[in-house]
């Protein structure tokens, strides 16, 4: 059972276990104050009963008494001035004493409750005492609190059925809103809640399905815009490049032509980062480590070609990281060519990857040739280094540029872990 | 004197396109929108149509279409989007070559000619190219060797393919950016030489010793018959 459910549950058990409680007992102890109170009703009756009797019949009326309990359970007994007991045995205590005085009363017998009545007779005050037991004054109660108890289970047992229901409809819910919300987070635009539930969680869902037709709405515009940035920077592009071939002058045109190249590829790359959002979708994601491993199978036969040994260190399982593989696949692709174009034939290179504790992963490129410091400037500030840079920032990352212990250059770019 | 018609909206790249067409030789006239162009191109009877597809009036791959229901003409498409599936749709829907923008006008004069050469009447069906046991089906887009097919990847048939065309004749690397992976002024030299060293490989060859693929150093690659 999951969290919400099982604290809907909770909380209606609690509730309903206070509200029965509450109900239940102060019932219970007032059928219960109510049998005693008929018992003792029922004795005062038969002691003034029994007394009217005495007072009709005399002595003859232990004819008339019975020795054991009536119908109701009372046992009457009648202490004559004479100090004869007619009817039920009992002892003449001091209640009854208290009675001989001329006063009628209810006292507690010890083992019930006994009621007094004095009757003046000609030859002095008679008693009758009408006994109830314990079990006679509470005769039945037991029977109501165990049904009460019932009862109170049955509505306790209602409650958490209905409150379950409850619970597991509002869960389903919130779990088809959270399943539509990952589906959207993994990239699958075209995912769409479901409205269903309360209202408010049905409200959330309309919120949702009107954030996943924005984000589409974005990416279509984006796309879009893209498509136009190339159409509306290398439409001009071609004219200069035209008119720059069309030069005369051989120097002039040579030299505008190396502009209108570094001006190509530049642009080529404005586009081609212009275009990650649409590449990346909504969440990239890639394996570092498949795809390190695929990038040096690949340059691994130029390697060969050239007398290099490639080494390459590679973690056992996957390293997520936040960026599109086709991305990722470049970044490495750049980084792997400028070795094979900045260090002559020979020279040794390493390739590891290595999962970074907070998530995310480092793949390290190095190599033993001359470094950054005396592969002049270019090495440095080339397309291919500036692509992997792109690459690792635009996925939370870093490139930092080193000296490897190989003796040469040492390019590590960090990726953050998926979102 | 092949005529040309450029279907080109932009006046300074229409400007620009029909000077280095006619200082390569070319007859060259030019409509600025699709229905223009889709008119000249009927009534004019051009030796081909270098189609732009992004047209203020119709899509560039609607005109294409128009044309193609109408009329054998060859037809170059040029496109500032470089993604395949733009590039796969104007050639399935029936364009003889792309350029990819900005372009200049010795690859699209190569262009050109390489598209009238293939429309030539004479031309004949495009064959396999056999090199010793080499044998290159352009068309089939496969290759064997002693008989037993190559497993090449879209670009290592396409570099096989452009070798095996000009077998014996040295091609540089930035003929081979250009032509193959379509960089005329990017690229590297280093991707070239990566999926020389795959196709060596799967030609059963190395650097070293190679049997079919010469590397000429600082010049390019030759593709040649074995010795």
């Amino acid at each position: 059972m999951n969290g919400v459910r099982a604290q809907v549950n909770a909380l209606v058990a609690a509730t309903m276990a206070v509200v029965l409680v509450a109900f239940l007992v102060p019932l219970g102890l007032i059928l219960r104050r109510e049998a005693e109170q008929r018992a003792i009703s029922t004795a005062t009756l038969t002691a003034q009963a029994t007394a009217a009797l005495v007072v009709a019949s005399g002595p003859e009326a232990s004819g008339l008494l019975s020795a054991g309990r009536d119908a109701d359970g009372v046992l009457t007994s009648v202490f004559l001035p004479d100090g004869t007991v007619l009817g039920a045995p009992a002892r003449r205590t001091p209640s009854v004493e208290l009675a001989a005085r001329g006063r009628a009363f209810a006292a507690d017998a010890g083992d019930g409750i006994e009621v007094l009545a004095p009757v003046q007779g000609q030859d002095g005050v008679a008693i009758v005492r009408a006994h109830v037991t314990e079990a006679t004054l509470h005769r039945g109660v037991a029977r109501t609190w165990a049904l009460l108890g019932v009862l109170g289970l049955l509505l306790f047992g209602l409650g958490l059925l209905l409150a379950d229901r409850l619970g597991r409809r509002l869960v389903d819910s919130v779990t088809t809103l959270a399943a539509t919300a990952g589906r959207l987070a993994d990239g699958d635009l075209a995912a769409r809640a479901g409205l269903t539930g309360p209202r408010e969680l049905r409200r959330v869902g309309v919120g949702l399905n009107r954030l996943a037709d924005r984000i589409g709405e974005l990416l279509d515009a984006e796309r879009r815009e893209v498509a136009d940035l190339a159409h509306r920077l290398r439409t001009p592009a071609t004219a200069l490049r035209l008119d720059a071939e069309s030069l005369r002058d051989a120097d002039e045109r040579a030299r505008l032509l190396s502009d209108v190249d570094v001006l190509g590829r530049e642009m080529d790359e404005v586009i081609r980062t212009a275009r990650r959002p649409v590449r990346e979708g909504a969440r990239p994601h890639a394996d570092l480590a498949s795809v390190a491993a695929d990038r040096v199978a690949f340059w691994s036969v130029l390697a060969e070609d050239t007398g290099r040994a490639l080494d390459c260190a590679l973690p056992a399982g996957p390293v997520p990281v936040r960026v599109a593989a086709e991305d990722l696949a470049a970044a490495l692709d750049a980084l792997l060519e400028n070795v094979f174009t900045h260090t002559p034939d020979g020279t040794p290179l390493r390739v590891t990857v290595t999962a970074l504790p907070d998530g995310g992963g480092r793949i390290v490129v190095e190599d033993g040739g001359a470094g950054f410091a005396a592969g002049a400037g270019a090495r440095g500030t080339g397309l291919g280094l500036d692509i992997a840079r792109r690459t690792a920032a635009a996925a939370g990352g870093h490139a930092r540029f080193t000296r490897s212990p190989l003796g040469g250059a040492h390019v590590a770019l960090d990726f953050s872990a998926p979102a | 004197m092949p005529h040309v018609l450029v279907v080109e909206d932009d006046p300074n790249v229409r400007a620009a396109l029909l000077r280095a067409l006619r200082d390569h030789g070319y007859a060259a006239s030019s409509a600025a929108d699709g229905l223009t162009g889709l008119h000249g191109a009927v009534a004019d009877r051009p030796d081909l149509v270098l189609l732009d597809l992004g047209l203020p009036d119709l899509d560039g791959l609607e005109v294409l279409r128009m044309i193609r229901a109408v009329s054998a003409v060859p037809v170059v498409v040029a496109t500032a989007r470089d993604d395949e599936a733009q590039i796969v749709r104007a050639l399935d829907g029936g364009a003889d070559d792309y350029l990819v923008k900005p372009f200049g006008a010795a690859q699209l004069d190569a262009r050109i000619r390489a598209v009238l050469r293939r429309a030539a009447p004479d031309a004949g069906p495009a064959g396999p190219i056999t090199i010793g046991d080499l044998v290159v089906d352009p068309p089939g887009r496969g290759a064997t060797l002693g008989g037993t097919a190559l497993e090449l990847s879209a670009r290592e048939f396409d570099l096989l393919c452009y070798l095996a065309e000009r077998v014996g004749t040295v091609v540089s690397k930035r003929e081979l950016l250009t032509e193959v992976w379509r960089q005329p002024y990017g690229g590297s030299d280093k991707t070239v030489d990566v999926h020389l060293s795959w196709l060596r490989r799967k030609l059963g060859e190395t650097a070293a010793h190679p049997t079919y693929l010469h590397t000429v150093r600082g010049v390019g690659v030759r593709l040649d018959r074995p010795r």
